[in-house]
């Protein structure tokens, strides 16, 4: 297991040429599950940055030696001593930081290695992709020609997502409109004396039944009602902004169109 | 016999007004009544006199694609033409891409453009990478070009079509007191000299084409209005030669919340450096940190370069309120034709100032008549009818497709179906919507749904790991 968390590491960062990579190698023996994260410690003890969340890593990548370095542009105009002045804060104290998982291999996930049973566990699956984005949200990487990432969310199949996702949220859905049924069907008959067959012959009543499921399925959290708001405005904006040229009064004889 | 004779007039009549496309506008002076009929889809107007001694004189604010395009429409329709640029030498910033469909449509020699991108990369935000192009024909390519070899193209041929090309700056124009009075413009001429104060001047028009780009100072002028604007900031970056090739033909696109939240970062290949560049509406303030984020997401493939040129302007995203104002009208990024998501301006410049041109040849007869508003108000309405459907599905594709992460990871899933990139390119290098087959049309829509519900349930998962 050790000598094929070796050969996994990309030979990118800084463990070729870095002390700290027998450490690196026990610390691969613990289980595999927490792999992910245990390469959030190791970043940390790499460059000695308190915490790897926080910032985009200066451009020093200590792999590409003598090349000069890009720096950021802090004025905008001496842009000719960019590439000079990059070197002064190349001092290779800060290494890139990047994803590194045993699972993840050639820019994809190796299903193999998710077995459970003999057949892949599509959760772990699910779980593993989602810390990778969550990694590379708070640490955005360079793309690399070496390193293409080439993984395709709909290799996991349709039923995975379904069970994990859909089912629970259906289950509660319906819950809600079961008990929102029951209870109006309830108050209803016994305002009225209407029985729940009755009830569904009643227009009135069919428009309140098709009110509350439209309720139920498009306002489920608190906040749902602002956003739907929302999201009305925003679709009909930028059709009325092209409209604007049309609604102006005109001072002349010509009569305007649209 | 009386029938038969005002029979005779009637027909004849109609056969003269087949020569105009509006024969109501040509309605003889006996006849000149105003008429509002806003049923029919006729503009009445009262009969504008022929100029008796003179051609129609339009001045053209501004020298970039639209006004070189208006000015050799209007030049070459016969009209006295003024171009008045400001910097002959300018080097906008632009990312600089045409589509197929420009070059044919304006006859741009081969030579002014620089590259042919035939190959894109989409990258999402976690770095998935997908390569569109696979799908495109031998002859076909996006057209890179540099914009100041284009506009003084543009310019030029304007020039030799009949137009005066003027260097200088406008500052205000005066607005006529009766309907056929001239527009009065006041401009500093600048004579080629650089570095002169220039000489101020003033000239008499009939009528003006705005075509001085986002900020412009003939809308200012007639209270055009504002619109909002993102701010698109670019750098220049000359790479090692080994890393040049890689970029041969390829542009790239980066999406994700680091290089933008509502566009995106781009790396695209110029003539011998290639132009690093991202833009936000939303967030200007922190352009330079969401260059530095596209830097370090391109970081491997442009190391050792050297920054030539740090540049920025800002891109319309909607047009503004009032397009045209009695006898002036604005084209281009004065008038706000900037799609949205893909950001694309140069084509919609060229093509609205050669509309509006025809428009004013149109409605002056070749110069011979007074040209107002209602001539204008066709060109507004064609644009409209040809284009609006375009800008229509853009701003949907941006609207569901930039919000936010999930999203532009399932906008780039999508960018791999082979007939995503067909319809993509199709509509992009010519400026129509092919129609696709209706089984692979909700093929793609189911494919849709689910790569935006997977990248949600996704981000699901993420906020779970964050608690």
């Amino acid at each position: 297991m050790s000598i094929s968390m070796a050969l996994f590491s990309p030979p990118i960062s800084s463990s070729l040429q870095n002390p700290n990579l027998i450490p690196k190698i026990s610390t691969s023996l613990l289980s595999t599950k927490r792999f992910s994260l245990i390469s959030v410690p190791r970043a940390s003890s790499d460059n000695g940055t308190t915490s790897p969340v926080v910032k985009i890593p200066k451009p020093a990548s200590v792999a590409v030696e003598e090349v000069p370095v890009k720096s950021p542009a802090e004025s905008s105009s001496a842009s000719e001593n960019g590439a000079v002045g990059g070197e002064a804060t190349d001092s290779s104290t800060e290494t890139v930081i990047k994803y590194q998982n045993a699972k993840w291999v050639n820019g994809t996930w190796d299903l193999k290695q998710f077995e459970k049973d003999g057949k892949t566990d599509w959760d772990s699956v699910i779980v593993s992709e989602a810390k990778r984005r969550k990694w590379l949200e708070d640490n955005p990487e360079t793309t690399s020609n070496d390193e293409l990432v080439v993984f395709d969310t709909s290799i996991i199949p349709w039923w995975a997502w379904m069970k994990r996702y859909h089912l629970p949220e259906a289950e509660l859905l319906n819950g809600r409109a079961a008990m929102i049924g029951f209870f109006m069907a309830y108050f209803v008959d016994s305002l009225t004396g209407v029985g729940l067959v009755d009830q569904m012959g009643n227009f009135f009543c069919k428009t309140l039944l098709f009110v509350a499921v439209a309720g139920v399925l498009f306002i489920r959290k608190n906040e749902d009602l602002d956003k739907l708001k929302d999201l009305f405005d925003e679709t009909t904006l930028y059709d009325k902004q092209w409209q604007a040229a049309w609604k102006e009064p005109d001072s002349s004889t010509v009569s305007s169109k649209k | 016999m009386a029938t038969t004779v005002t029979l005779k007039s009637f027909t004849g009549l109609r056969q003269s007004s087949t020569e105009q496309t509006n024969f109501v506008s040509h309605v003889p002076s006996s006849l000149s009544l105003p008429q509002r009929r806003s049923s029919l889809r006729v503009t009445a107007s009262r009969a504008t006199p022929k100029l008796s001694n003179r051609k129609l004189r339009v001045a053209v604010i501004g020298g970039g694609p639209a006004g070189g395009a208006a000015a050799e429409t209007l030049a070459q329709g016969g009209i006295e033409t003024i171009l008045i640029e400001r910097k002959m030498d300018n080097c906008k910033p632009c990312g600089g891409a045409i589509p197929l469909c420009m070059v044919g449509e304006f006859n741009l020699p081969l030579d002014i453009i620089d590259r042919r991108v035939t190959k894109m990369k989409m990258i999402s935000p976690s770095n998935i990478a997908v390569d569109i192009g696979r799908t495109l024909k031998e002859h076909e390519y996006i057209g890179m070009v540099r914009r100041e070899v284009l506009d003084a193209y543009l310019r030029e041929r304007a020039e030799k079509s009949g137009a005066t090309v003027i260097n200088g700056l406008f500052l205000k124009m005066d607005h006529p007191e009766n309907w056929d009075s001239p527009y009065t413009l006041h401009y500093t001429e600048y004579d080629g000299k650089t570095g002169a104060t220039g000489t101020k001047k003033t000239m008499e028009v009939d009528a003006v084409i705005g075509a001085d780009g986002a900020n412009s100072r003939v809308a200012k002028s007639i209270d055009a209005g504002d619109y909002d604007y993102a701010i698109a900031f670019q750098e220049r970056i000359r790479i090692p030669d080994e890393k040049m090739t890689y970029y041969e033909d390829l542009a790239e696109m980066y999406v994700g919340d680091d290089v933008s939240p509502d566009f995106y970062g781009w790396v695209f290949p110029k003539c011998d450096h290639v132009a690093v560049g991202t833009g936000t509406v939303t967030h200007k303030g922190d352009i330079k940190k969401f260059q530095l984020a596209t830097r370090n997401r391109a970081k491997d493939k442009i190391l050792g370069g050297k920054i030539i040129r740090v540049e920025a302007h800002p891109i319309p995203e909607h047009p503004r309120p009032r397009r045209l104002s009695k006898r002036v009208a604005l084209v281009g990024d004065a008038a706000g034709y900037v799609t949205k998501c893909s950001g694309e301006g140069i084509y919609f410049a060229a093509k609205s100032g050669r509309m509006c041109a025809e428009a004013i040849v149109e409605g002056s007869q070749n110069g011979k008549k007074m040209i107002d508003e209602g001539d204008l108000r066709k060109y507004l309405e064609k644009w409209d009818k040809t284009y609006l459907p375009t800008y229509r599905v853009l701003d949907v594709l941006q609207k569901v497709f930039y919000r936010s992460n999930p999203a532009r990871e399932a906008f780039v899933e999508m960018c791999a179906d082979e007939y995503v990139q067909k319809m993509t390119f199709d509509s992009y290098l010519y400026k129509r919507v092919a129609p696709g087959s209706p089984l692979e049309d909700i093929k793609l829509a189911v494919n849709t749904i689910g790569s935006l519900v997977r990248a949600n349930a996704l981000r699901r998962e993420i906020e779970k790991l964050s608690v």
